[in-house]
């Protein structure tokens, strides 16, 4: 079984029951209640359909709900596994081609019409949508919350490192999942919310109402003053030859089949993209005991904070920038991936090529606003408001002060008599800050007494260092007066306590004593299984992921608050203070074949997904047609599938660019409700609004 | 100044296909567009249905030459615009609807229609699962059928660029200049055209844009909104129209695309006058349940998309097509009231038949046989009644 039964920092959940269920006939087993899609992958299947088109296989994309690339057949029905919960004896089916519509012909058991209303509506339950609700409930406004998922958090619940920013403002040093768990508590207590979890919003509509997918069952009408758009982002996709292949995913997929279901759905992956999300999703990946190839970067620069990029190189994961991937190839399946550096104009140079044999491609390319409702509302002159990753792309501890200000700027729209606290304003700017200055450390010298080397050299927003030192000699660089500031150490007062070295989010601080002539004792983090003991020999790598030397483990520490294991090394005094970094993958599993293996297709990449339409197609009916407006691509289904061309449309611009046209001067493509499908008996609540309906509803396929 | 022999305000269901058979007679022809490309109007609103089961002559004249043009398009020209020949089926669940259809249906047969009536095991042999309670039968015409409006409109841009017409889009017509009963040009923002005639093809903005030249035509706009679901596997063929009202909604129909999707539409009650394109929160609701108590093995169909456009509606429920008394170089061919994107391929070639035998304002049909349908769809009719299927 692909599943992770331990893993260092996500705890197995307790009591979960496993049930048998089918896939093509073939018995299988999962965890009730669990994400179909994750027990499919939990199972080692990879392609969960055939397309219509050129029976092409097809698996998880996105697993959030959004791109419908994993539809199959559940008990005769059509349906998206990553959203439909694992039930026992479920019948599921791959979809080669279209789908039957089962002749369910017993009489219409009659709609229902239902409408809640509310003076604010927040769309999406996230850092900043949690955070708006609150906010605007404790002013008195009644908020209905909606949410697609049934764990209310976003997409904290799959963040399993601990963040960046500063304790007090955004709990630095935290890890995403427990924060969710607070900002959730926080908003459960007050009154005048209403909680949708499990409840997309699918549409807003001209005459000022919202409609909700409650439960995935029924639908209701929010009848709204106010719109809070918090519904995050989602992720790009790109353009390479054998993009639609299973085992082609978001790194944001992949967080949350391995950290939210646990299920590790790959041995060895590349990953596309060296922004945070890359750079943290191969850490997660590594977490799990998933090899990481590499992460390429078309650019020439690690796009993410430096201090995250050194701790996965630390791991042993390189990191190739200049490079792109020219192709991904396999029989049903990911089996190899080819790399190749660029040149000036990101023309792949194709005699540098490398070929490595993994299973899974993480694609990690940035993220794209989902602001499709705050567009429409404003089109439609609502009062409306977004935040959050819906506002603009940044980190979640940013999100969770946007969605404060956002809700008391819409209160004051609404004739609420609020003030703005301006330290918060400048506090989301310091927090979405892109990282400042590179400002290299001189050599530390270890003493008799503890002494911290720090390791972070690039100003990022994050503090908790120097607030969790109990004798408080971690300071600030006075240098921008604001926690982009560097830490250094300022006393002599070090009693080795190793807070410090447990919360750092970066691994980027560790703590050095000297024991001889000969030996330093020095003080690392490790978020891993530590299944060694004193006495064991671990390799130890500077900064920049260099071997030192292999190190006599003296004792191991568990920091339960911060779920970080702190290990004392005996280190060779010339060594000690470089020390930062514990090998964990080994070199071996990293190399590429010894010739590359590949066929360079660049016209074959998949543009738009649900309707299987390749950038060659494009390009060809752009020319032929006199193309000047996205519209006219739906001649080729562009843009009509299931997902609403969530994730063709930011890929268009270059293909556009590609048959010689200027996107900006393309007329874009429109914007049309629904967000999400949904069918027809649940669209008019059949048979009434509450769940026995809605059970009965979805029996299906009688005769 | 640009000139030509023919400029035609819109590239829409009428405009496109009359520039394409206007240029293959060997007129000089441009299209002026307001949007940024074609069928950009209420063709991309329409939902697809191609029938010459009308109440009248000129109507069912005209649509069975778009259903001879659409159905052919792909052989004659390799361009494939998803026609299907699956028939149109008007349901009757009561006395009065099955008296009216079954009077029509004389007047159909007369005119030379395939159209006949069939019982309910018929009709649930063509919609299989349909609701039988009440149900006494309906017409069905297995010639008539449905295409994509939008890779129709894209064929005859295709071959209306292949024959030589210049498409100027993003051009939104601000004033003529007329001299003498007779237009002299046009213009927009950055251009002046030209031409011996003009032809007023500007589907819901024609009141406006006749109205810019000092003619008033009897023309205004309703909105309608429409959705279309998942694909699935066929399972029904004809376009199921069914035309009962009830408190909430008129009449309302839906197909089953070449593509799999279930298109629909209905009327709402009562009627949205205006040009609002955006969608409401009252169409769901209000016509899946009517498509529900009709057809309830719909109800595990996941709808995708919905949308609105216009009818650009006359009084009498029947287009105008003729020249006006105040311009007799203006020909009209508006106000098709929901029905252009059927009549817009056969009303394109007959008209350019008509031109090129000399039509005119004296003699719009020229030395052809369609004089009869001048008179019947003239700008000076009475408008008095309705249209009986509309």
């Amino acid at each position: 079984m692909r599943r992770i039964d331990r893993h260092p920092i996500v705890a197995a959940p307790v009591g979960r029951r496993e049930v048998q269920f089918s896939f093509d006939g073939e018995r299988l087993t999962g965890y009730e209640g669990e994400a179909l899609s994750s027990a499919l992958a939990a199972a080692g299947v990879a392609a969960f359909s055939r397309h219509k088109k050129a029976e092409a296989p097809q698996g998880i994309f996105c697993a959030n709900g959004q791109c419908s690339q994993c539809t199959v057949i559940v008990d005769g029905l059509a349906r998206k596994a990553c959203i439909t919960p694992l039930a026992a004896g479920m019948d599921v089916r791959s979809l080669a081609g279209l789908p039957a519509l089962p002749a369910a012909d017993r009489a219409f058991a009659g709609a229902e019409k239902r409408l809640l209303s509310c003076d604010v509506l927040v769309v999406g339950g996230g850092p900043s949508g949690l955070s708006a609700a609150a906010e605007l409930a404790r002013m008195g406004l009644s908020v209905i919350l909606a949410d697609d998922k049934a764990e209310l958090g976003g997409k904290l619940v799959l963040q399993t490192h601990k963040f960046f920013g500063s304790e007090a403002d955004c709990y630095a040093g935290t890890r995403g999942i427990d924060i969710a768990r607070r900002l959730e508590e926080e908003l459960r207590r007050l009154p005048n919310v209403t909680i949708l979890a499990h409840s997309p919003v699918v549409g807003v509509y001209k005459d000022r109402k919202a409609g909700v997918y409650v439960d995935y069952t029924r639908y209701a009408l929010v009848d709204f003053t106010a719109l809070v758009v918090a519904s995050g982002a989602r992720e790009k996709s790109v353009l390479f030859p054998g993009n639609d292949l299973p085992g082609v995913y978001g790194a944001g997929a992949f967080q949350t089949m391995v950290n939210r279901d646990l299920v590790r759905p790959a041995g060895r992956v590349l990953i596309v993209g060296s922004g945070n999300v890359g750079l943290i999703a191969a850490y997660h990946a590594l977490q799990a005991g998933i090899e990481v190839v590499g992460i390429v970067d078309v650019l020439g620069k690690v796009g993410g904070y430096k201090v995250h990029a050194d701790k996965i190189v630390r791991m042993g994961v390189p990191v190739y920038l200049s490079t792109t991937v020219v192709a991904v190839e396999g029989d049903g399946r990911v089996e190899r991936a080819t790399i190749a550096r660029v040149d000036g104009s990101f023309r792949p140079l194709l005699d540098t090529a490398q070929t490595f044999e993994v299973d899974t491609v993480l694609v990690a390319a940035g993220l794209s606003p989902c602001d499709e409702f705050y567009r429409q509302a404003r089109a439609f002159g609502f009062l409306a408001v977004s935040a959050g990753d819906a506002e603009e792309i940044a980190e979640a501890s940013s999100a969770m002060f946007g969605g404060r200000i956002a809700a008391l700027s819409l209160a004051k729209m609404l004739g609420k008599k609020v003030e703005i606290d301006a330290s918060w304003i400048e506090k989301r700017e310091v927090l979405k800050s892109r990282p400042g200055d590179r400002v290299p450390r001189g050599p530390v010298v270890a003493t008799e007494s503890w002494t911290p080397v720090f390791f972070c050299e690039e100003e990022i927003p994050c503090n908790p260092c120097t607030t969790v030192c109990p004798t408080k000699s971690i300071k600030l660089l006075p240098r921008r007066g604001n926690i982009l500031d560097l830490p250094y150490f300022e006393g002599k007062d070090c009693r080795g306590c190793a807070a410090c070295v447990a919360i750092c989010p970066g691994l980027a601080i560790s703590l050095i004593r000297r024991i001889d002539e000969a030996w330093t004792e020095v003080l690392l983090p490790y978020e891993f299984l530590a299944d060694f003991e004193p006495g064991a020999r671990l390799p130890l790598l500077d900064k920049d992921g260099n071997f030192l030397e292999d190190a006599e483990l003296l004792k191991k520490t568990y920091y339960k608050k911060h779920k970080t294991w702190v290990l004392a090394f005996k280190v060779s005094a010339a060594n000690a203070p470089r020390a930062i970094g514990i090998r964990v993958q080994d070199e071996a599993s990293i190399r590429p074949l010894p010739e590359p293996r590949f066929e360079y297709l660049p016209d074959d990449a998949i543009v738009c997904r649900c309707e299987r339409v390749t950038v060659g197609e494009i390009v060809r009916f752009v020319k032929e047609n006199g193309v000047q407006d996205v519209n006219q691509l739906k001649s080729l289904r562009v843009g009509m599938g299931a997902c609403g061309s969530k994730t063709c449309s930011v890929l268009l611009p270059q293909v556009l660019r590609r048959a010689g046209l200027d996107p900006a001067k393309v007329e874009p493509g429109t914007l049309r409700p629904l967000n999400m499908e949904v069918p027809m008996g649940d669209l008019v609540n059949e048979g009434g609004y509450g769940e026995s309906g809605a059970a009965g509803r979805h029996a299906g396929g009688e005769p | 100044m640009r000139s030509y022999d023919i400029v035609i305000a819109g590239a829409g269901s009428v405009g496109v296909p009359l520039s394409y058979y206007c240029a293959k007679k060997g007129f000089k022809v441009a299209v002026v567009e307001k949007e940024a490309s074609w069928g950009r109007g209420q063709n991309r609103a329409a939902i697809g249905g191609i029938r010459a089961t009308h109440s009248d002559p000129a109507k069912i004249r005209v649509c069975r030459e778009s259903i001879d043009i659409v159905s052919r398009m792909k052989e004659e020209h390799g361009l494939d615009v998803e026609w299907r020949s699956g028939g149109y089926l008007f349901v009757a669940y009561d006395e009065e609807r099955e008296a009216s259809f079954r009077k029509l249906l004389k007047i159909q047969k007369d005119s030379g229609l395939d159209i006949d009536w069939v019982g309910p095991d018929r009709v649930a042999e063509l919609v299989p699962g349909i609701n039988r309670e009440a149900l006494r039968g309906g017409t069905f015409s297995p010639g008539d059928g449905y295409a994509s409006t939008l890779m129709t409109a894209t064929a005859f841009h295709k071959l209306a660029m292949d024959a030589g017409v210049d498409f100027f889009f993003g051009e939104e017509i601000g004033a003529f200049t007329q001299e003498g009963g007779r237009i002299v040009s046009l213009r927009t923002r950055h251009e002046e055209f030209g031409a011996a005639l003009f032809v007023n093809a500007a589907g819901a903005d024609a009141a406006e844009l006749a109205e810019l030249a000092g003619i008033e035509l009897p023309i205004h706009p309703d909105c309608h909104e429409a959705g279309v679901t998942e694909p699935v596997e066929r399972f029904m063929e004809p376009m199921v129209v069914d035309i009962r009202s009830d408190s909430e909604s008129g009449n309302y129909y839906f197909y089953q695309a070449v593509t799999g999707q279930i298109v629909f539409c209905i009327t709402p009650k009562p009627q949205v006058w205006g040009k609002d394109k955006d969608s409401t929160s009252t169409f769901l609701p209000l016509c899946v349940r009517r498509m529900l108590e009709l057809y309830p093995r719909l109800r595990n169909l996941k709808v995708r998309r919905i949308w609105r456009g216009m009818y650009p509606m006359t009084p009498d429920g029947f287009p105008i097509v003729g020249y006006p008394r105040e311009s007799d170089n203006f020909l009209q061919a508006v106000g098709m009231c929901g029905q252009g994107f059927m009549l817009g391929p056969g009303l394109g070639r007959i008209l350019a038949e008509c031109l090129a035998a000399g039509g005119s304002a004296t003699k719009p049909e020229g030395s052809t046989e369609y004089g009869f349908l001048f008179e019947e769809l003239t700008p000076y009719r009475s408008f008095e009644g309705m249209e009986l299927l509309k």
